[in-house]
């Protein structure tokens, strides 16, 4: 009995001090957004106004709103496809097909990475610009007149323009996951399946994804997450937004409301939007994703 | 046993998260010892608070201001908040009612307008009307733009003066034989002339559309309405139907038609001031919407022959006036000032010609006091802006701030009008209708 308290005052030692930060640092301001949400306040005034559900109400007639909802889960389901393909594809390619310069590839693919998002987006701005972009420029060596499209500023170019810089900053990093996870694969399967004549493709299907379906689940999850939670940086860097509110997503119009138009209750309730969205799409896709484990024995 | 154990752990991170919770929640009730305030044989005394933003004029001329003032006043204790980074560092006070006695509004996170529509600044009305400095001149006839009037009141004095305008190269337009347009047909005819040369005659930063309404649109419309500034102000005012009105539809009319004939610079609506300004300074483009700031921001980027001209409007009629749209950042006392004499005392000190000169040869920028900058180190093009200001043939319109919902509304639809979405009519319907909420 008291080895039993003892061990449990031990694990109470090191539980609190991690719930205090937790409380502090990710519910309090969880619940303290939620508790703005209900007020129309301007985020800088001393006075708070109850309204209650109002912002949500007036959410639901904003149509700003639903144009930035569209376009994140447009680069959700435009990120997932864009970089597991081209992950997985990297990561079978160099494992599988024993490319040589291994480790020059994983360098260069992991490279976006490590550089800032906002760097990222200065840099692409530029590839993208009209006038001097590096874009054009070669789109240009192909046509008798220089081309000028202003791949930012029209509507209908804006948003894939920002979904091509986010795949590729995205890429590296689940190349590794994916990579590690091959390796992971005893070399006796895919030896196995080559004396039985299985072909390369079939190998991939048969072994490579059942095995590695974990992985790769968590990658997607992830990815939903990070682009429903984070795309405001890149959309912010580039376009703001613009032009006339095409490339709005919910983080950023969220920072639109609340610091250039000062409704921090409405900009609250976006946040709240946001939440409850990340959570259901997640759960969504933890359904979609759910198939029976394979483990080797 | 086990379950006490249990109990113990759960009240107990209970207990912690609430702690935490309140923690947070808690109002700074800190009560600092106060000074009393007033007047002593050496002048003001007590505790004396001044908020300012430091960012590209720096903070050289406010040192020097500020010593010079506490000299006069030796028994007040004066404490300087600025930084950056101020606005954020100050917002909770101001948010908990104990803001400073003086603050001038600038930099990112400040809006004068939100401060009056929070109720944080102080009615200067009556006041500013007979104030005087202390070499005895009125601060009203000093100025060269009035203070703002929001709902019949003066909140805000407005202390750094600067205006949109048109900006060109003086030293190409010459190489190419262009005269600068004065008026919207010579500019129409010119663009032709440029754009025939392979050269974007106008060029503008999308991502951020004051500077075509500062530059193009507002003056255009002040124009329509046969040179009266008021118009300006009674759509800062959100009179209803104002932006339906016929001065309003025929300068939209004028930007649709220089958009239409292909005279904007297709990379506009997809960049920011930088990248416009450099395709400027690379003659990508001939003429660009912009603010004084303009030649100061590029030094480091100007060619060595780039010779930078100013014209304030493009778009008057023949004979009509130049249009300057002027923008300034203010000076405002807190309405909860510990000490509203001593913050009152010092706007009044502020507001002296020593002080202006000081202030464009610190900062290369005008304050906003009439004074002969010729002998100052003010920048050629600030000089050059002052002679057209202080011409009877140009026109400074009042300095309006929009409330703003509307303002990103009517941003947002200049630049799907001079993409070629939108029609003049949409314009006006979608601002009226912004309007018309914001107005509730």
């Amino acid at each position: 009995m008291f080895h039993i308290a003892k061990r449990e005052r031990f694990i109470i030692t090191f539980l609190i001090p991690t719930f205090i930060f937790f409380s502090v640092f990710t519910l309090y301001p969880i619940v303290r957004g939620m508790h703005i949400s209900l007020f129309d306040w301007s985020g800088s005034s001393e006075f708070m106004t109850y309204v209650g559900v109002q912002n949500f109400v007036d959410m639901l007639h904003d149509p700003i709103v639903w144009t930035a909802i569209k376009n994140d889960y447009s680069l959700v389901l435009g990120k997932v496809i864009g970089i597991m393909i081209l992950a997985t594809f990297f990561a079978v390619a160099i494992t599988r097909f024993r490319l040589r310069g291994t480790g020059f590839f994983r360098m260069i693919f992991f490279m976006p990475n490590i550089i800032s998002a906002v760097v990222i987006g200065v840099l692409w701005r530029f590839i993208y610009n009209p006038n001097i972009g590096f874009l054009n420029a070669i789109l240009s060596l192909f046509t008798k007149q220089p081309i000028r499209t202003p791949w930012l500023g029209q509507e209908d170019t804006a948003l894939w323009s920002i979904l091509w810089p986010s795949i590729w900053a995205g890429v590296g990093f689940y190349f590794l996951l994916l990579m590690a996870a091959i390796l992971s694969v005893p070399t006796s399967l895919y030896e196995a399946a080559e004396i039985d004549g299985a072909t390369q493709s079939r190998q991939f299907w048969s072994i490579t994804v059942p095995l590695i379906w974990e992985q790769m689940k968590i990658s997607i999850l992830h990815i939903v997450m990070t682009t429903l939670n984070g795309s405001f940086v890149m959309v912010w860097i580039m376009t703001e937004g613009g032009p006339d509110n095409s490339t709005q997503v919910m983080g950023s119009y969220l920072y639109q409301m609340g610091f250039r138009q000062y409704h921090m209750g409405y900009a609250s309730a976006i946040g709240v939007l946001i939440l409850f969205m990340s959570l259901i799409t997640t759960l969504i896709f933890q359904r979609l994703l759910r198939r029976d484990e394979v483990q080797l024995s | 046993m086990k379950k006490q154990t249990k109990l113990f752990v759960v009240m107990t991170l209970t207990l912690s998260l609430i702690l935490s919770i309140a923690g947070c929640s808690g109002t700074d009730s800190s009560s600092s010892k106060k000074k009393s305030n007033g007047l002593t044989a050496n002048g003001l005394a007590g505790d004396f608070e001044i908020q300012y933003f430091v960012g590209g004029y720096g903070d050289a001329w406010w040192k020097d201001t500020i010593e010079q003032f506490q000299k006069l006043h030796p028994d007040l204790t004066i404490k300087q908040s600025a930084g950056p980074k101020i606005n954020d560092q100050m917002k909770p006070r101001w948010i908990q009612g104990n803001p400073p006695d003086v603050v001038y509004i600038d930099g990112s996170g400040s809006n004068p307008r939100q401060m009056m529509d929070d109720h944080q600044l102080l009615d200067v009305t009556d006041w500013i009307k007979d104030a005087k400095n202390i070499d005895g001149e009125k601060l009203i006839d000093l100025m060269i733009t009035e203070p703002e009037v929001y709902s019949g009141k003066t909140y805000t004095i407005p202390l750094v003066f600067g205006a949109y305008g048109n900006f060109y190269d003086q030293a190409f337009f010459d190489k190419n034989g262009w005269s600068v347009p004065q008026d919207y047909s010579s500019f129409l005819a010119l663009s032709e002339k440029i754009k025939a040369a392979g050269i974007s005659p106008y060029i503008h930063p999308g991502v951020y559309p004051e500077y075509i309404h500062g530059g193009f649109l507002f003056p255009a419309i002040i124009s329509a309405n046969g040179d009266h500034g008021e118009i300006l102000k009674e759509m800062g005012d959100l009179k209803a139907g104002i932006f339906k009105s016929e001065p309003v539809m025929k300068a939209l009319n004028q930007l649709s038609e220089i958009s239409k004939l292909g005279y904007i610079d297709q990379a506009s609506p997809a960049i920011n001031h930088t990248d416009s300004q450099m395709l400027f300074l690379q003659h990508k483009a001939a003429f660009i919407p912009n603010g004084l700031w303009l030649e100061s921001e590029m030094k480091n980027d100007t060619p060595a022959d780039f010779k930078f001209g100013y014209i304030p409007s493009l778009t008057q009629s023949k004979g009509g006036k130049l249009i300057a749209i002027p923008y300034s950042t203010t000076l405002a006392i807190a309405k909860k000032a510990k000490n509203p004499e001593a913050a009152k005392a010092f706007i009044q000190f502020v507001f002296k010609k020593k002080n202006a000169l000081n202030w464009a040869e610190k900062t290369g920028a005008l304050m906003n006091v009439k004074t002969d900058l010729d002998s100052s180190e003010a920048s050629p093009v600030a000089k050059t802006a002052m002679k057209f200001y202080n011409s009877d043939h140009t026109l400074v319109a009042p300095v309006v701030v929009f409330n703003s919902d509307v303002e990103k509304v009517m941003k947002d639809a200049t630049i799907a009008l001079t993409v070629g979405k939108i029609k003049p009519e949409e314009w006006a319907e979608r601002v009226e209708a912004a309007a018309a909420k914001a107005r509730k």
